[in-house]
């Protein structure tokens, strides 16, 4: 037991040291992974836990960054009313238009939460009196705590990931409650949990507020981050892109998540380094893994545990 | 709104409708073999018209040998797909999500390998029937978009007797329904398996070489491909190639009408709502009955 | 081998490095470093890449003709993938930990608001590869912009349409691009005795915009405009059998598109630059010596990459082997005859090209000729 507490302490350390000690492009990279992580993280929850590929997220995410940059460069309004309303909006938004497509299954929800998706990205287009179009919105100021203001990296890190941490928590708070237990429940066997009246509608549409949420966070975040929106970030790419996150990582775990988040932003750019086959790398990459590991990243690691201690019980019997 | 205009738009929404169409049958034939969702169909169509394109401009092949040609690449391909990932991963019983992240990934190492390769200029073929064009009331459709809409219709009957009258065919859908059964009456299921890529990889390779023509190939277009491609296969039920062609054909109609009917704007907010309206009220997908195997 | 036999070894060694080192060019010092980030790969592939060639072309050329001062200039590049946020890092890492004393690009107008950001905050200069965007890039007086600004694309469109009598004019334009550059045709349309009797949009992409072409036929036009980065609309317009001049922006000028325009690349009337194949007479040495070098034929993202490099060195030479970044920012805001344009980056624009530098050219059967059109000014 206190062996497991260590390494968390050890963790914890490395984790508060880190944006110190490594190059600012890095701690930039740092804080997009975990920005990154809380978007993943509500797809993680629908995937892992309720069988969900929701292909929507870029519209949360979007909502979320186009409100903190609307309440305070166009109406010069705190960042915290931003971070609100686009907290607002898109609970809003997941309910009203969860109710409906949620009662699809499968590959039809897939491509409902698609066709979201690409909906909300064509209005981010179109209502350019709103979003500033292509051109975007610049100048988002960053955050500012009671005096301290956030304008670098390695301090923006600490705000961003205890946001996540916070996220991470609720969401493990969610998966080990009794509304887990019936999400498994759904996910396993609709039909019988069903017939122990659950609410399948309710539960799975409560699921898709908390991913919303999740994904407006981390687009309030990534505005104050880069102080500049744009269309081109909350395409349907970008939601493939955050859908990657859970599969690679381990959907069902936490760490998974993270794993996830640091593979999607970290390798593209040492990838970079090579050349213009950089891309060409990163598929294949992500090929290599999906074949070798398919219980993702986390699910090898489990496999190695496991695969040690069957060794260790081995040896001493 | 001139009735010119509206027979143009149906014009236009037919033949997109097709080439969405020709996407979606191959997604759903390789769906309705191996329940594998192939996120790489559109790739599939830049392969086959871009191989087509060389054999036709640099080897300087016959247009009907390079056309044979792209679509052998589209097969050989989808075999190689299929004998070198998914075999391994069906073997260690890889989830759904884990086949569909794998074509996600292959679609992104491919337009990125045809960008690197090939670069980024976009390519034409030469159009079936010329630069002709057909004039209804001062609506026009080129020839080759007529050529388009009647193969497409031939390879959907075709397809779907494929699927019901021969033995390949329905040792096909066997053994995807079940792999065991299947296996015990004597059915190879690997090898029934890789013959659905190959023929989802044919059917890709043909659609792009038929659309090249009229819109020209890049290294872009595979992925708007597959998104279109992968809405037609849904509406039509998935596993259904004839589902695929009305569902593909319904998008492209409810497109060009849109942008008629109400403005150029909004054509994708409303294409893509009138998609979850329909998918809402028709939870069979739009052909009904046996329809659902997306569920 | 005794110690003596190597030194010897190591002597000669140096001795020939430094006779290859004296055949090309008297640069000695440490290299004085400038960074560069393009979109060599992904949707702004068809920019960054003749960005790229012209910039490393230029840096070839400085560097033969004695580098800055006698010191060799070495560019860092780097690919943002299209993607702003990745331009953010890959900025952060140039000026950071490459510690770079200027900057070049990027090719996509979101990664340059997005850089903006952090070269603003840091006084780094930079020199763009994209017209002014939104207005907070008014305040970044250490910006600079190599392309001209959309109102200025716009104003030569309809220069063009004024010149051949074009009182009805239709537009088909892309979401992006296309609707940035109408919201300012719209509000000069009248002055230039315009009316816009068909405005259809598509999106970014599309693979068919025929439906959208038929609509604007139906208006009948005197002219079309076609603003877009695809060359998709022009083969639309061409199948459709419509007759009527096409003026296209300058985003549809690259050879990609005008090779996949097919028939459609006929009529054509391009407000642009660069004709390579019919340069102006103060362009030509750089088209002669980029056909040498790279075998193609440049155009206008090409010069832009020269002219680019060309101005950061200027401007560094100005302000002295040791100066700082706010310096060099300084140094750079003046006149400069360029290869693309005659710019000024003390206007407000940070651009200054006036409408007498546009070139017209003119698609005819798919190959580039120069009208002799200018915009007197």
């Amino acid at each position: 037991m206190t062996s497991r507490l260590f390494w968390i302490a050890v963790a914890l350390a490395v984790w508060a040291v880190l944006p110190f000690v490594v190059p600012r492009n890095i701690a930039d990279l740092l804080v997009f992974t975990g920005i990154y992580s809380i978007a993943g993280l509500g797809i993680g929850l629908l995937l892992g836990h309720c069988g969900i590929v929701n292909l929507a997220q870029a519209t949360f995410y979007g909502l979320g960054a186009y409100a903190s940059a609307y309440c305070t460069v166009m109406m010069g309004l705190p960042s915290a009313v931003g971070f609100v309303a686009g907290a607002v909006i898109s609970m809003a938004l997941a309910y009203v238009i969860g109710r409906p497509i949620l009662r699809l299954t499968g590959y039809f929800l897939a491509l409902g939460t698609l066709a979201l998706s690409a909906i909300a990205s064509a209005l981010f287009f179109e209502w350019d009196w709103l979003t500033g179009g292509t051109l975007g919105i610049g100048g988002i100021p960053k955050l500012d705590l009671f005096g301290f203001v956030l304008d670098r990296p390695s301090r923006y890190y600490f705000f961003v990931w205890i946001v996540a941490f916070a996220c991470m928590a609720v969401a493990r708070n969610l998966v080990n409650s009794r509304t887990g237990l019936m999400l498994r429940a759904m996910r396993d066997s609709s039909t019988a949990a069903a017939s122990l009246s659950i609410d399948l509608q309710g539960l799975r549409t409560r699921v898709f507020v908390v991913c919303a949420l999740f994904g407006s966070l981390a687009g309030s975040l990534f505005a104050h981050h880069a102080s500049f929106v744009s269309t081109q970030s909350f395409t349907v790419d970008r939601s493939i892109s955050f859908l990657l996150i859970p599969v690679i990582g381990g959907a069902t775990s936490i760490p998974g998540i993270v794993a996830g988040a640091v593979f999607v932003t970290f390798l593209p750019e040492f990838l970079s380094k090579l050349g213009d086959i950089h891309q060409i790398l990163f598929g294949l990459a992500l090929v290599a893994v999906v074949v070798m590991l398919p219980d993702g990243l986390m699910g090898a690691v489990g496999r190695i545990r496991a695969w040690r201690a069957a060794r260790r019980g081995g040896d001493a019997g | 709104m001139t009735l010119s205009l509206v027979l143009q738009a149906v014009f236009a929404g037919v033949t997109n409708g097709m080439v969405y169409a020709l996407v979606g049958m191959g997604l759903a034939a390789i769906f309705k073999g191996s329940r594998v969702i192939n996120a790489m169909q559109g790739e599939f169509s830049v392969i086959g018209a871009m191989t087509t394109v060389l054999l036709l401009t640099k080897a300087g092949w016959p247009y009907p040998a390079a056309i044979a040609g792209g679509a052998l690449a589209g097969a050989l391909v989808g075999a190689f797909i299929e004998v070198a990932f998914v075999r391994y991963m069906a073997k260690k019983n890889a989830s759904e999500d884990s086949f569909l992240l794998l074509t996600i990934g292959l679609a992104l190492t491919l337009s990125a390998s045809i960008l690197f390769f090939v670069g980024r200029d976009g390519h034409l073929l030469p159009p079936l029937g010329g630069e002709g064009v057909l004039i209804v009331l001062d609506a026009v459709i080129q020839f080759h978009a007529l050529w388009l809409i009647a193969i497409g219709i031939g390879a959907t009957l075709l397809l779907r007797a494929f699927f019901h009258r021969t033995t390949v065919g329905l040792s096909m859908m066997a053994a995807s329904i079940d792999a065991d059964g299947a296996a015990t009456t004597g059915i190879n299921v690997a090898r029934m398996r890789t013959f659905t890529f190959v023929l989802g990889g044919v059917l890709g390779a043909a659609g792009g070489i038929l659309v090249t023509p009229l819109i020209g190939v890049d290294y872009q277009l595979g992925l708007n491909l597959t998104l279109k491609g992968f809405a037609a296969a849904v509406l039509g039920g998935l596993t259904n190639p004839l589902g695929a062609a009305v569902g593909g054909l319904t998008l492209g109609l409810v497109e060009s009408l849109a942008i008629i009917g109400i403005s150029s704007s909004y054509k994708d907010v409303v294409a893509f709502s009138v998609l979850i309206v329909i998918m809402i009220l028709m939870p069979q997908g739009i052909l009904g009955r046996a329809g659902r195997r997306g569920g | 081998m005794s110690l003596s036999s190597i030194a010897r070894l190591a002597g000669a060694a140096a001795l020939v490095g430094m006779s290859a080192f004296a055949v090309q060019a008297q640069t000695s010092g440490e290299p004085i470093k400038i960074g560069a980030i393009v979109s060599a790969t992904g949707a702004g592939a068809g920019l960054g890449i003749p960005e790229r060639n012209g910039m490393l072309l230029a840096e070839k050329t400085i560097n033969a003709k004695g580098g800055i001062n006698g010191r060799p200039i070495k560019l860092i590049v780097e690919d943002d993938a299209s993607n702003p946020d990745t331009a953010l890092s890959k900025a952060n890492d140039l000026l950071f930990s490459q510690k770079v004393v200027g900057l070049i690009g990027p090719s996509l107008t979101a990664s340059t608001v997005a850089i903006g950001g952090v070269t603003h905050a840091n006084k780094f200069p930079q020199i763009a590869f994209t017209g002014i965007g939104p207005a907070v890039e008014k305040e970044r007086k250490c910006l600079a912009h190599v392309l001209p600004p959309q109102k200025l694309n716009a104003q030569a469109l309809l220069e063009y349409a004024r010149s051949i009598k074009a009182t009805k004019v239709g537009v088909l334009h892309d979401a992006g691009y296309g609707n940035v550059v109408m919201a300012e045709i719209r509000p000069l349309a009248d002055s230039y005795g315009v009316k816009l009797v068909a405005v259809e949009k598509f999106e970014v992409g599309a693979t068919d915009t025929t439906t959208q072409a038929a609509k604007v036929k139906a208006a009948q036009p005197d002219a079309l405009f076609i603003i877009a980065t695809s060359a998709t609309p022009f083969r639309n317009v061409k199948q459709l059998q419509m007759a009527q001049p096409v003026v296209a922006a300058i985003g549809s000028s690259s050879y990609e598109y005008v090779n996949a325009m097919g028939p459609g690349a006929d009529n054509v009337v391009i407000p642009e630059f660069v004709v390579g194949e019919d340069p102006l007479p103060h362009q030509k040495a750089f088209v002669d010596l980029y056909k040498q070098t790279y075998n193609s034929t440049p155009k206008n993202f090409e010069a832009a990459g020269w002219d680019a490099v060309h101005v950061m060195a200027q401007a560094i030479g100005k302000a002295g082997p040791n100066a700082t970044p706010q310096a060099i920012c300084d140094a750079m805001r003046g006149p400069y005859s360029g290869v693309l344009a005659n710019f000024n980056f003390s206007a407000d624009d940070m651009t200054g090209i006036p409408l007498s530098s546009f070139v017209f050219s003119k698609l005819v059967n798919g190959k580039y000729t120069r009208t002799p059109f200018r915009i007197a000014q």
